[in-house]
């Protein structure tokens, strides 16, 4: 093995492939950066370039766009209260609350460091324990998924803001959303128009509630401080505000690596994930929304440690756990090697050489994040009443070139008039978000368990996977319903 | 009793979650006649949020009676005077929705360049500040220009050229 390795080491330290991770991981963090482009468009718009390329080089450079572009949209998500990427939506929670207290460079640098550990680990992970998260990636089946998505519903009681009431509205709201268009068995629901039969797209609809709103609140307020940039002030990250965050940058890595090498559930639930136990494991629970640099932790290294790990399905076994890595699938079979357990046999030396190839990647990520960061971290100069049309101009672009679509666009602007509304009525955008990301995969696997069991409940206590989800979905909303009692009892005590 | 901000949003939320639950999901959440094996039908999972988004909505407006009572004894206003105190950011909001409709509306005809032109123009108006009034001339003229190139060219989107100059036999311009 160690022979192997060595030769892949020299296989991987030549020029060609570290130009090409360097370009792909710095094309990823701009294109990530920018509202609207997203990591799928980057890897899809890499892949012609690959047919020229040997294979390993071709397979770094797409992978070190999927984590430069998922880095990237964190920079957009705390500067500008735009997530360039679905997956840095959580970030926007506590990294916007930061720029605006003039700590933008800070918040950007805890999302690069948390990034490149979660990555890093991510990595390793992918090296040591491809195999074993693989065939645990196999026992999870519809019912596992529905209980997991379950508990990952329970995230709505984190990020309600002070109202729970209003956070489960709000998970109602994005929940009824999600269910627009065609359904898993082609039945149409709330199709008004041609167009909704398709559904609504994340993008749109995420940008539209979260960068939006404040570009209506401008016109309509108009307040008087507008011309006034927000401040850079402190860019420096701590030691001890390192440490202090340490934890939860660990924990979300590992989070990030579970779920992502389960298919098909995608960095964004890993995030909300992530941030939902940091808040429920913090000491002062009460500053995540207002600018607390672990939210911003938790929250990077899990989308970022999820990176590697959807690799594990997709290597191990020959199973694309998203849209991003059945690009990648195309290109190993545009280069004759067919993902999968044969793999290991046939091509184990470019294996072994994609494999460390992925693990220079994570320092490649760390000097394109600090060089891109400072640049980038000049927008908060700019008075926001030149950003802010700007940001919606180059949404209306970005939106547009996804699907090529007036429709998403138009989708956009009514998601910003409707986040509006909420702002107004203090409903909290974050539970809508997570509740339409998390809908569709909640609704899909209930169902098809049901169809599986023939309708019988008992298919959903079947394995120990969904024991587990279960009873701490059960916990989960018990601490949640003692917390808000205690609540009320000391309300109605200070009021008496 | 002048309603509060909580019984509004109460109030909204119930008769949004009441119109889905008894009009749109029976109107447009179409059951097909054969649904096979015992699989839910479609409009199982919109109920169930329906019906527990307006439980939530009608605990939110109960929950905010007391609190509103107090606020009445406090102070005597009509929601009539509410809505006058507030009629020009009424007035504003108005505006920036038409303006918002006209854009997807003139997509079609105008083009892609010329209507997110037309757009931030409007956009930077409706700021009401003109302290940089040069500023705002350059990125009008020049900042979706710079995008739309980018994209074009970048990202290959095909951008509509516009109804208006296709009938012009201009679209080589685009």
């Amino acid at each position: 093995m160690w022979t192997d390795l060595l030769y892949a080491f020299d296989a991987v330290a030549t020029l060609p492939n570290f130009l090409a991770m360097a370009a792909g991981i710095w094309a990823g963090v701009i294109i990530g950066a920018i509202p609207g482009m997203t990591g799928t468009m980057a890897v899809t718009l890499a892949l012609p370039f690959t047919f020229y390329m040997p294979p390993v080089t071709s397979i770094l450079l797409l992978v070190a766009l999927y984590k430069g572009s998922t880095y990237g949209g964190s920079i957009s998500a705390i500067l500008i209260k735009t997530p360039g990427t679905a997956s840095a939506a959580c970030t926007v929670l506590d990294g916007y609350p930061l720029a605006q207290q003039g700590k933008g460079g800070k918040a950007l640098n805890m999302a690069l460091v948390s990034s490149c550990i979660g990555d890093f680990i991510s990595n390793i992970s992918l090296f040591f324990l491809a195999l074993p998260l693989a065939l645990f990636a196999l026992r999870v089946g519809p019912p596992e998924y529905f209980m997991l998505m379950a508990f990952s519903l329970t995230i709505v009681a984190s990020i309600s803001g002070k109202s729970l009431l209003l956070g489960i509205v709000s998970g109602c709201l994005g929940l009824l959303l999600a269910t627009v268009g065609e359904d898993m068995y082609g039945s149409f629901r709330f199709a008004v128009s041609e167009d909704m039969k398709n559904g609504l797209g994340v993008v749109p609809v995420l940008i539209g509630l979260f960068a939006l709103p404040e570009l209506i609140r401008l016109v309509v307020f108009r307040p008087e401080d507008t011309s006034i940039a927000m401040k850079l002030g402190d860019n420096r990250l701590t030691l001890s505000e390192f440490r202090h965050s340490l934890k939860s940058i660990l924990r979300g890595s590992v989070i990030g690596v579970i779920l992502g090498a389960i298919p098909g559930i995608g960095p964004s639930t890993a995030a909300f994930f992530s941030y939902s136990e940091a808040r429920r494991t913090s000491k002062t629970p009460e500053k995540f929304g207002e600018g607390e640099l672990e939210g911003i932790a938790a929250a990077e290294s899990a989308n970022n440690g999820c990176c590697g790990a959807t690799m594990i399905p997709l290597l191990a076994l020959g199973i694309p756990g998203d849209v991003i890595t059945g690009v990648m699938l195309g290109a190993f079979m545009i280069h004759g090697m067919t993902p999968g357990p044969m793999l290991f046999q046939n091509n184990l030396g470019d294996v072994y050489a994609l494999f460390i190839g992925i693990l220079f990647s994570s320092v490649f990520l760390f000097f394109a994040g600090k060089m891109t960061a400072g640049a980038f971290s000049k927008i908060s100069r700019i008075p926001q009443h030149l950003l802010l049309p700007c940001i919606l101009i180059l949404c209306v672009f970005g939106i547009y070139s996804i699907g090529s679509s007036s429709f998403d666009v138009a989708v956009l602007l009514v998601m910003g008039v409707v986040g509006f509304g909420m702002m107004l009525l203090n409903i909290p955008a974050a539970p809508f978000l997570i509740a339409f990301i998390i809908g569709p995969m909640f609704e899909d696997n209930m169902r098809r368990s049901l169809a599986i069991s023939r309708g019988d409940l008992g298919v959903f206590f079947q394995s120990w996977i969904s024991w587990g989800f279960f009873l701490l979905t059960v916990l989960f909303v018990a601490l949640t319903i003692r917390r808000e009692w205690q609540k009320w009892r000391t309300k109605s005590r200070t009021t008496a | 009793m002048m309603p509060n901000r909580d019984f509004i949003t109460g109030l909204i939320v119930s008769a949004f979650f009441a119109l889905t639950l008894f009009v749109l999901i029976p109107v447009y959440v179409k059951v097909p006649s054969f649904i096979p094996g015992f699989a839910p039908p479609p409009n199982m999972w919109p109920r169930v949020i329906a019906v527990t988004g307006l439980f939530m909505g009608l605990v939110a407006l109960i929950l905010s009676i007391p609190a509103m009572r107090q606020q009445s004894s406090d102070h005597i206003t009509g929601l009539g005077a509410y809505l006058h105190r507030h009629r020009v950011m009424i007035v504003r909001f108005a505006i920036l929705s038409v303006g918002f409709i006209a854009f997807v509306y003139a997509l079609p005809v105008l083009g892609f360049l010329v209507s997110s032109t037309l757009l931030l123009g409007f956009l930077f108006l409706m700021t009401g500040n003109y302290s940089n009034r040069v500023w705002v001339l350059v990125l009008t003229a020049l900042f979706p220009f710079l995008l739309y190139t980018i994209f074009a060219q970048i990202a290959h989107t095909r951008f509509p050229a516009g109804k208006l100059f296709s009938a012009a036999g201009l679209t080589s311009l685009f």
